[in-house]
């Protein structure tokens, strides 16, 4: 396996019980790329990210990152070894405050969640601010994070995965919710850590002006199989995604 | 001076109580301290299940098990190995603590109705191996004369002892829930799925949370049965299992104190109910009905909701288009 490739999936399937869901899907993303999935509601693109992250079980076919085998490991594992994700239904801890809610996410990546009897509030103050301010949430930090506008949520869910300080970031449509301005904050912030950091982005979006506007990748599913792949102007130019999803006006 | 002041700030509401509790003997009849001895056991054993109701978000119908192994262990060896009564209390600890981590490795598998099912079921389990094993724990009729030393053995003095036991004890599990695992339990209890994928395993941090539970449940226990100068297999049962339940919802499960003030209102209750008819349970259960139908977060959910600790009101930055619509 090419050492620049960070996750490959080879043949990989995902039934329930009759219904096939994902179909034989071979899959690489290479180190430092930002690549989206596109397709339909129901083509497999969340389950597709369930089947890396652990979150199903995988039917059939393998899942690799880093070269490593990673196929049906343990979620926390999986996050463990450089993966996480951003849901597409924002999945937060609504009890605990904006702040709490990094600062779990950072004590956690700093395997210091063990520790029973300093008090956490001294603990990654710094970091927990600087995330809260690069993602746009400084003002709220005090807030009951299950009180959020549901645009907020969304940026408490990416600060919760960027905490992580992961290798490969999933974003399950990252600006579903935000205002226009707010996507635009949102993707260019993820555009920067792809750009200043290296990280791998793999993101689903349905806006049109997202996929084209951030992704250099662009990869189609459609029920359940890839049909498409390649740069946005060759996604553009395939007759096949044009049919499944693009429509004749793009 | 600063420092001090925001420390008193923070504390005031359990550094009131302390000095209630300090000051209450002289100015109640020894009947009622008894009474007072009982409710900071009983608040100890309801703090410590807290920590898997009120932190972890699980209901454990079982902690009574890990009581009474801490209440046996203590009493077995202070009647038939003459141990003095402040040995034995770590070793309750360490002993519920086993016992703790033995049954909930099976527990911290399941979630919801089915953990709370499997806990009683093992809690069922040590209460039939204590009720059978007669040659050891004395089978159905207990084990007496477990004397507190000579320097313990009137109610004030044993009042003090269980005050500072249990003062001691409920400062640690404070420690404990203001931790970075305190934190990881509300987490786990505000959504598991999201802590899996921030890369907690976990079942494995479950089933510690339910190994501190246990010792301290068993630190209770074991200052139980030289309280009561004896220990029956009742202590193990699911009934007594329901007691720290009654209290954590009583008094608020979302608050620290909440389950000592639950302790508070229980057992002066039956203390006070028990003078006047036999059918105390008939008045708990009302009790109960009430503060479920009318106070779902106990004493301190009431509190709160009335505004006495300041409620958050929703906040935006501005920028979402729902709250531009506003205006």
């Amino acid at each position: 396996m090419n050492n620049s490739v960070i996750l490959k999936t080879e043949h990989l399937s995902k039934s329930f019980f009759k219904y096939q869901v994902l179909t034989d899907v071979n899959y690489e993303l290479k180190k430092g790329e930002i690549a989206a999935i596109i397709g339909p509601n129901g083509a497999g693109k969340t389950t597709f990210f369930n089947l890396i992250t652990g979150y199903h079980t995988v039917s059939g076919g393998h899942v690799f990152f880093r070269g490593q085998e990673i196929t049906n490991w343990q979620r926390h594992k999986i996050a463990r070894i450089g993966i996480t994700r951003a849901f597409q239904i924002s999945n937060i801890y609504p009890k605990l405050t904006t702040y709490e809610n990094v600062r779990q996410s950072i004590l956690a990546q700093q395997k210091r969640t063990l520790n029973l009897l300093t008090p956490a509030e001294k603990m990654a103050k710094q970091e927990t601010l600087e995330l809260l301010e690069v993602t746009g949430l400084a003002n709220l930090k005090d807030t009951e994070a299950g009180i959020l506008s549901q645009g907020d949520k969304k940026k408490l869910e990416l600060a919760l995965a960027l905490a992580c300080k992961p290798a490969l970031l999933l974003l399950d449509e990252p600006t579903a919710g935000m205002s226009s301005e707010e996507t635009h904050e949102t993707m260019e912030l993820v555009k920067r850590l792809n750009k200043e950091v290296g990280l791998t982005i793999l993101f689903t979006e349905h806006d049109i002006s997202v996929i084209f506007g951030y992704a250099e990748k662009l990869s189609v599913l459609h029920q359940g199989i890839l049909v498409a792949e390649g740069t946005p102007e060759e996604v553009r130019q395939n007759k096949e995604a044009q049919a499944c999803y693009l429509g004749e006006e793009i | 001076m600063e420092r001090k002041k925001s420390f008193i700030k923070r504390y005031w509401l359990p550094l009131v109580l302390f000095i209630i509790a300090l000051l209450l003997p002289a100015l109640i009849p020894s009947f009622w301290v008894h009474v007072f001895t009982e409710i900071l056991i009983l608040g100890l054993f309801a703090i410590a299940f807290n920590l898997i109701f009120g932190y972890m978000g699980q209901l454990s119908f079982g902690q009574a098990a890990y009581y009474g192994i801490g209440a046996y262990t203590t009493g077995l060896l202070m009647v038939k190995a003459n141990w003095p009564l402040i040995a034995t209390l770590p070793v309750s600890m360490i002993t519920a603590g086993i016992g703790a981590l033995i049954l909930g490795f099976f527990c911290v598998r399941l979630r919801g109705v089915y953990f709370s099912i499997l806990t009683i079921a093992f809690g069922q389990l040590v209460f039939f191996i204590i009720f059978q094993w007669y040659s050891f724990t004395g089978g159905d009729n207990g084990l007496q004369g477990i004397n507190p030393p000579d320097w313990l053995f009137s109610a004030v003095p044993y009042y003090y002892f269980t005050l500072i036991v249990v003062t001691i004890a409920s400062i640690i599990i404070y420690f404990i829930t203001e931790s970075p695992f305190g934190y990881t339990m509300r987490a786990i209890r505000d959504n598991t799925e999201r802590t899996e994928f921030i890369g907690i395993n976990v079942q494995r941090y479950m089933l510690i949370n339910f190994i501190i539970s246990g010792m301290f449940c068993g630190l209770a226990g074991a200052l139980w049965g030289p309280f009561n100068r004896s220990v029956a297999p009742d202590l193990c049962g699911w009934q007594h299992s329901g007691t720290p339940v009654f209290m954590a919802v009583m008094g608020g499960p979302h608050h620290f104190l909440g389950p000592m003030i639950g302790s508070v209102i229980f057992t002066f209750l039956n203390a006070f109910v028990t003078g006047f008819t036999e059918y105390w349970p008939l008045v708990s259960g009302i009790v109960i009905i009430f503060v479920v139908m009318l106070m779902p977060g106990g004493v301190f959910g009431v509190i709160k909701e009335k505004g006495y600790f300041k409620a958050k009101e929703p906040v935006s930055n501005g920028t979402n288009p729902v709250d531009k619509g506003r205006d």
